[in-house]
């Protein structure tokens, strides 16, 4: 009797690629690979930020053996402290005068580097005005003092002036040191916000611009209604990462003010350093800590949220 | 409604030349296309004539004022562009309000323009949308009703069709032209497909590494052509250009012997670029005063109505038509038929006609 044919089974596609070897679990591959970077991360970030929330709710931690737990306690004591509260005050002014000091001060020389100049002008410009952006925070503290000290430059150039008659003492005077604090803040920290900007700027389309020209739009039109809500989204996103950074900014306020004079800098990030490293009080310091990464932990998932959105 | 006197217009990017001094003098409500390959110097031509460049040489003049100082704002002209610019933030009414907010007009009197162009363009269900939430037939509509609603003396077109798919562009060009019979408007539009050109052009301008080498009616730019180029860029397939010696009868073309009566002063033995439209090669049955000629068929293009018929004559490949229904097969010798009376000569160095 015929048979009938067997059709050969063609081997699937899949069958045909895979390699003799296969690891256990296919699908678990590629956390193997993740595994040294999180475990890396683990131990330089998660165990840190155990042990700070634990130290925040015992008493004498670190000083002591054998530290008494003492639940939300320093939590209370913090929140009745009015040096915390003026430390947070502070710590707003700070932040919402960098934040915007940066912003005006990016946006405006982004503005200026991204006009139609000669190229090599342009990028001369460009490495200079980044230049705020390399240094330390030492170098920029210790340049800063010495620029602003009561016989420093800035003085001397106003007093030849005739702007004022005796010298100012920028840093040290408790009227004029915060503002004086917000200047350095805003000259260290606008580089980062130029550059976003500069690339945000370098996606509108030149189009856009000369429909406004002949729509008969003037700088201010064309800043308004083309640049503006073209940058939008990167303003927001900056802004906010600029906020989380600024907020939790220590060595810049600590190199130059150190807080003072009296309490008239005294920032949260400052506050925590005094404590913890003068005072030897680390249960509040870390109490304070923790106080700050909530707050910049709210930041974070706003920011989060607005990149999402705009991906 | 304005006339536009474009004289001895040069540009320069450093030392290089782009535009050789080009004279173009448009009628008030004529549609003048300009027209040329990429690169040679339409756009610029368009953009100097918006106060988008800076003129090195040379005068425009709108009306009775000459622009070469004035912004683009004062110079009356409206622009539609390439990839539209719409302002992405804006809906459809703020896009085409804009320019008239800015010249403070009563709000009234805006909305009422607004709506009366919108109404034109079909846009009114559009006017709350914004740009990206529309179509790219939409978003050309939206330019042109922002162009529409200044009532500018004189409309550019900087390409407008080119990101449209065919049909669509084909559906707009009718519209720009129906646009153009009702608002009268002095129109110069900037394309590089001279299909666009001759369907909407009251005169054509074709330019050619920033000179131009003929001006007139598409009728003139076409039937007529000055040059090799002008002759070779107009038309769709393009006119045969063959390189011929001349013989004592009418010309060499590749082995074969064509008899034809030349223009006076070529002379056998000459050489000259002899061109012939594919609509002037049909099959000898088709055209009985044709010259006729037999050659062999490379290839055969069925377009539906008409074939396009590519076949040898030596080493030149030359295309002619025929009917759709027509039967030729591929690889057979054919009769044809060359109607002369609608040749052309060009010199062979030159590229200048002979007439």
């Amino acid at each position: 009797m015929p048979t009938a044919p067997v059709p050969t089974p063609t081997p699937d596609k899949e069958d045909a690629v895979t390699p003799s070897f296969r690891l256990p679990t296919a699908a678990g591959t590629p956390y193997l690979f993740l595994l040294p970077g999180l475990v890396i991360l683990g131990a330089l970030l998660s165990v840190p930020l155990y042990k700070v929330v634990e130290y925040s709710l015992y008493d004498n931690v670190i000083v002591e053996r054998n530290p008494t737990f003492v639940g939300l306690d320093n939590y209370r004591d913090i929140l009745g402290d009015p040096g915390y509260w003026s430390a947070g005050f502070n710590t707003i002014v700070f932040t919402v005068g960098s934040v915007i000091g940066h912003m005006i001060v990016g946006i405006g020389l982004a503005l200026l580097v991204n006009a139609d100049i000669h190229p090599r002008a342009r990028t001369f410009f460009r490495s200079m005005l980044v230049l705020p952006w390399i240094f330390t925070a030492v170098v920029v503290a210790l340049n800063w003092q010495l620029l602003l000290n009561p016989f420093g430059l800035l003085n001397y150039v106003l007093d030849w002036l005739g702007l004022i008659t005796e010298p100012l003492d920028w840093l040290g005077n408790p009227d004029l040191a915060m503002w004086s604090l917000l200047v350095i803040s805003t000259w260290r920290g606008y580089p980062f916000i130029m550059v976003s900007f500069l690339s945000g700027l370098q996606t509108v389309p030149k189009e856009l611009y000369e429909a406004a020209e002949i729509d008969g739009a003037g700088f201010w039109h064309k800043f308004w209604h083309v640049t503006l809500p073209q940058l939008k989204p990167v303003i927001f996103g900056v802004a906010l990462l600029d906020l989380i950074w600024t907020f939790q900014l220590f060595p810049l306020v600590w190199l130059t003010t150190g807080g003072g004079p009296g309490r008239a800098t005294e920032v949260l990030s400052t506050l925590t350093f005094r404590l913890a490293f003068v005072d030897f009080e680390f249960a509040r310091a870390a109490t304070v800590a923790v106080s700050i990464l909530i707050i910049s932990a709210a930041f974070t998932v706003l920011y989060l949220r607005n990149e999402a959105r705009r991906l | 409604m304005s006339r536009i006197e474009i004289s001895n217009l040069v540009k320069m990017y450093g030392s290089h030349k782009a535009l050789h001094g080009i004279d173009i003098s448009i009628q008030p409500g004529e549609f003048c296309v300009l027209v040329g390959p990429s690169g040679c110097g339409k756009s610029t031509t368009l953009r100097m004539v918006a106060g988008l460049e800076t003129i090195s040489g040379g005068e425009i003049a709108i009306g009775d004022r000459v622009v070469n100082g004035l912004r683009p704002k004062e110079r009356g002209i409206a622009m539609v562009f390439q990839n539209y610019a719409l302002y992405p933030a804006k809906t459809v009414r703020g896009n085409m309000a804009f320019s008239l907010k800015l010249s403070k007009m009563p709000k009234a009197e805006i909305d009422r323009r607004v709506n009366e162009v919108a109404e034109i363009l079909e846009l009114t269900p559009l006017l709350d949308r914004k740009p990206a939430a529309l179509s790219g037939g939409q978003r050309q509509r939206v330019a042109m009703g922002r162009a529409i609603v200044r009532d500018p003396e004189v409309f550019l077109f900087d390409e407008p069709l080119s990101n449209l798919d065919a049909k669509l562009r084909g559906q707009m060009r009718a519209e720009i032209k129906r646009l153009h019979q009702r608002l009268e408007n002095t129109i110069i539009y900037v394309t590089h497909d001279q299909v666009e050109a001759m369907t909407l052009a009251d005169r054509i301008v074709i330019m050619r590494d920033g000179r131009i080498e003929q001006q007139g009616t598409p009728d003139a730019v076409f039937h007529d052509p000055d040059t090799v180029f002008v002759a070779g860029f107009m038309g769709s397939p393009p006119m045969n250009l063959v390189d011929c010696m001349v013989t004592p009868g009418g010309l060499r073309l590749g082995g074969t012997e064509l008899a034809c009566t030349l223009p006076e002063g070529l002379r056998a033995g000459d050489r000259v670029t002899f061109g012939i439209r594919p609509d002037d090669i049909r099959p000898a049955a088709d055209l009985p005063g044709g010259v006729p000629v037999t050659l062999p068929v490379d290839l055969i293009e069925q377009l539906g109505t008409e074939k396009l018929v590519h076949f040898r004559a030596g080493p030149h490949e030359l295309i002619g038509k025929t009917g759709g229904r027509v039967d030729l097969a591929e690889g057979t010798e054919q009769r044809l038929a060359f109607d002369m009376a609608h040749a052309f000569f060009f010199d062979a160095e030159t590229g200048q006609r002979i007439r």
